[in-house]
């Protein structure tokens, strides 16, 4: 086992990577907004984009961890989550993706581009009624992306866009807090608090917001001078803890 | 007179959460029903235990390609269950007036917790939706063959080459404290 390094050396470690002018460091992108929001389809050719640039680039979905996935999809599938074990399963399944999936592709100097990041968690969770500092904290250490990307589209966009192929599922509409026993009615409700809590967010985290309802290409091109622009901002010192509970935790593994 | 001597009867009252930590699951069970059995049987609930919600027998399926869970990512799941339990078996006891022993509750994932070198307000900070037990008890057994501390440290230890023993006996120090706080 390698030796025990102190929080201080840890630090400046840390530091050290993200901050090093001679190299590309590891750069955290984050897409979120509503379902229908057209994130997605951005998100593809954004990343399509920035590998014709020469960067190297990983995705990182949300819920989409090997280990936690399969404990929420199965109990999504019986619908017997309630708000708070949503919550904490969620957080579950994001924990485990930045220490094997995020914070080791940053380390090595990639492009991280999260579908979706903590800020899901933070806009669904409060839409059902919990309280937004107690979600913060399940996601501490706070891992701050450099750029968030929110794509704000109207709950009636929303709406029209994801029933227009498909009828919602049991917890995207909402339907364990609403109520409701219509599926459209309820997502309808439901993202309505969904978009409201992402309005709040957006203003207290900074989010870059996109007006998902541009066409495709205005919004695409719209994100690769967002990024040109925003790509040479300096490392955030926020981020320190959670690279230095990640490095101290790959050192054990090591 | 005689006078009364000092009684470990339960003092039954309308919904009581009684909890009770330790390392050794076998022993808190074995001691949440011995704490029930003090209880008229109308009133009893039974014992909540750990797992309730198999999020942790899941967990096992996913195998050693997803990656060891780190402690923190433990705590959410054992947070995830006991939120679990709290739901179906916890709160309707209490509901209906019962006595309701949880084996093991809070204070064994504190306890674990800071073993694991994780902060003390991030644990109390989790753990914020449960409800304080009427009555808090810890017990202090010597094996660690089961239960979710030797769960943990047996995950922790697919990758981490961490010591289980080294957690175990870290555990048992801050076992204690941390029952008492709950109290």
């Amino acid at each position: 086992m390698p030796p025990r390094l102190d929080n201080r050396r840890l630090r400046e470690l840390a530091r050290a990577r993200f901050t090093n002018p001679g190299g590309r460091r590891g750069f955290l992108v984050a897409f979120e907004g509503a379902d229908g929001s057209g994130k997605t389809t951005q998100r593809k050719l954004f990343k399509t984009w920035l590998k014709a640039e020469g960067f190297d680039v990983v995705t990182t979905k949300w819920n989409s961890s090997d280990l936690v996935k399969p404990i929420i999809k199965s109990r999504k599938a019986v619908q017997a989550l309630g708000p708070e074990e949503f919550s904490l399963l969620h957080a579950a399944d994001f924990r485990h993706r930045v220490e094997h999936v995020i914070m080791p592709a940053l380390w090595d100097g990639k492009v991280v581009i999260a579908d979706r990041f903590l800020f899901t968690g933070l806009a669904r969770d409060v839409a059902r009624g919990l309280d937004l500092d107690w979600v913060l904290q399940l996601y501490q250490p706070l891992l701050w992306p450099d750029l968030v990307f929110y794509f704000a589209v109207s709950a009636d966009t929303s709406g029209r866009r994801v029933t227009a192929t498909r009828t919602p599922n049991f917890y995207e509409a909402g339907r364990d807090v609403t109520d409701l026993d219509d599926p459209v009615e309820s997502y309808h409700r439901f993202v309505t608090r969904v978009i409201r809590e992402y309005e709040s967010l957006a203003v207290i985290f900074n989010f870059i917001t996109i007006d998902a309802e541009q066409s495709m290409s205005q919004q695409h091109y719209q994100l690769r001078e967002l990024f040109r622009e925003g790509g040479k901002r300096p490392w955030s010192e926020w981020n320190v803890d959670a690279v230095v509970e990640w490095l101290a935790l790959t050192r054990q593994r090591a | 007179m005689a006078r009364a001597h000092p009684t470990t009867r339960v003092k039954v009252r309308r919904g009581t959460l009684i909890s009770v930590d330790g390392i050794e699951a076998a022993e808190i069970v074995a001691a949440a029903r011995a704490r029930l059995a003090e209880v008229p049987r109308q009133r009893r609930a039974g014992v909540s235990l750990w797992d309730a919600s198999g999020v942790f027998d899941d967990l096992v399926v996913a195998g050693r390609d997803a990656g060891a869970p780190s402690a923190r990512t433990l705590l959410l799941l054992y947070a995830a269950d006991l939120a679990f339990r709290l739901r179906w078996e916890i709160r309707p006891a209490l509901a209906e007036g019962r006595v309701v022993a949880a084996a093991p509750y809070v204070a064994t994932a504190l306890a674990f917790g800071r073993a694991a070198g994780l902060p003390a307000g991030w644990l109390k900070q989790l753990f914020r939706f449960a409800p304080r037990p009427a009555q808090a008890c810890y017990v202090d057994g010597s094996s660690a063959r089961s239960g979710f501390i030797r769960f943990a440290c047996g995950q922790l230890s697919l990758a981490n080459g961490f010591l289980a023993q080294d957690v175990v006996a870290r555990a048992r120090k801050h076992l204690k404290p941390s029952a008492r706080s709950r109290r």
